[in-house]
């Protein structure tokens, strides 16, 4: 019995212990998943491993090298229409515009896309996406 | 415990009537039917057409006489369902890449962005190849009315819609005779394993 309340107790610390900042990350992570799934995965997948030469992958690419996060923001807003070479092979499609994500939407996916697949899995913050946004090209 | 018998003849009569439901399972036919002169059925058949495909070639009825084929509406820029669509048909070419009875026919609904020089760089991009899989683009009116007459399906420009058309997301299934046999919507990948069988089925027929 005293074990079971040690444990809860031990459980209860640690909740409360871990940061404000990685809840909140954690749960721009849910968010982001959502966002993805209904606004990315139909051309990237769901697994975010693209479809053939037409939509590049998100997924082992060296996007997470070659892009700064700003412009990331900057192409899910704005959609993107250059030639870009990614993993080496070359992309000149057409990715449309996404007007009706917010500021804070850019924020989750963001947070979301660099859990799944990036090496830096840090939250991207509401605040970067507001400035990255700000400043687009 | 006790042991039941059961009587070899109800047996029998399961195993006949097991074998004879599997028989029996056909793939309806779709579409307005009408009775003929003979008093027979005449059902639904898609009329001839003819479009040019990605390789500058014209494809038309006669390219699929004694070939079951699946048929779909789509734009290069679509944002929305096309994609996923595309993800699924590509399913559909390599299942039956070896099967030269089988084949996909895929319209344009934007006839005047997607020529013939767009639809080759898509079908380069996904590795798409004639005459297994046509990618067809043609006049406005005549892949309009073929889409909703012939395949039943929705095809409009519509300012409002992202991308500027309205579309459904479905594929038609059409057999070796021109009759609509299935519609399923190709946006979901278990309607679409529906397909998939039912096309090894129709190949029997
Ligand atoms: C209609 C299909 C489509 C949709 C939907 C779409 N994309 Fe894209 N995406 C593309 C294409 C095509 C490219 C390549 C664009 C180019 O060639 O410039 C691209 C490029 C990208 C890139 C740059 C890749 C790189 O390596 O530089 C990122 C990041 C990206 N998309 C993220 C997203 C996110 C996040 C979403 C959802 C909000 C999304 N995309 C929705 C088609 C799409």
């Amino acid at each position: 019995m005293i074990n079971k309340f040690a444990i809860l107790g031990l459980m209860i610390i640690g909740i409360s212990c871990e940061s404000r900042e990685e809840i909140t990350r954690q749960q721009y992570v849910v968010e982001g998943m959502n966002l993805y799934q209904t606004n990315c995965a139909n051309c990237h997948q769901v697994d975010g491993s693209g479809l053939k030469d037409l939509y590049p992958p998100l997924a082992k690419t060296d996007l997470w090298q070659r892009v700064k996060m700003s412009e990331l923001a900057c192409i899910i807003k704005h959609g993107q229409k250059d030639s870009i070479r990614v993993n080496g092979k070359p992309y000149n499609a057409y990715m449309p515009a996404n007007p009706k994500l917010q500021a804070l939407d850019i924020a989750e996916l963001m947070t979301y896309m660099r859990e799944k697949w990036s090496p830096n899995k840090t939250i991207f913050s509401l605040d970067s996406a507001r400035y990255a946004l700000k400043n687009c090209p | 415990m006790q042991q039941k018998r059961i009587p070899l003849s109800k047996i029998v009569f399961v195993f006949l009537v097991v074998l004879g439901c599997q028989q029996e399972k056909k793939l309806p036919f779709l579409g307005p039917k009408e009775v003929g002169k003979q008093g027979d059925t005449l059902y639904h058949k898609i009329p001839d057409f003819k479009f040019l495909n990605q390789d500058s070639l014209w494809v038309s009825q006669k390219d699929m006489a004694g070939k079951i084929y699946v048929a779909d509406f789509f734009f290069t820029t679509c944002p929305t369902i096309c994609p996923t669509m595309k993800t699924q048909l590509l399913r559909i070419f390599d299942k039956f890449a070896e099967d030269d009875r089988v084949r996909i026919l895929s319209h344009t609904i934007d006839p005047e962005y997607d020529g013939v020089r767009v639809l080759k760089d898509y079908a380069k991009k996904l590795n798409i190849t004639s005459p297994r899989w046509n990618l067809v683009t043609g006049k406005k009116s005549d892949i309009y009315r073929l889409g909703e007459k012939s395949y039943m399906v929705t095809a409009q420009e519509d300012a409002n819609e992202e991308g500027g058309f309205v579309h459904s997301g479905a594929f038609i299934l059409v057999d070796q005779n021109r009759h609509v046999r299935g519609i399923y919507d190709g946006t979901k990948e278990e309607d679409v394993n529906h397909l998939i069988e039912d096309m090894t089925l129709l190949l029997k027929e």
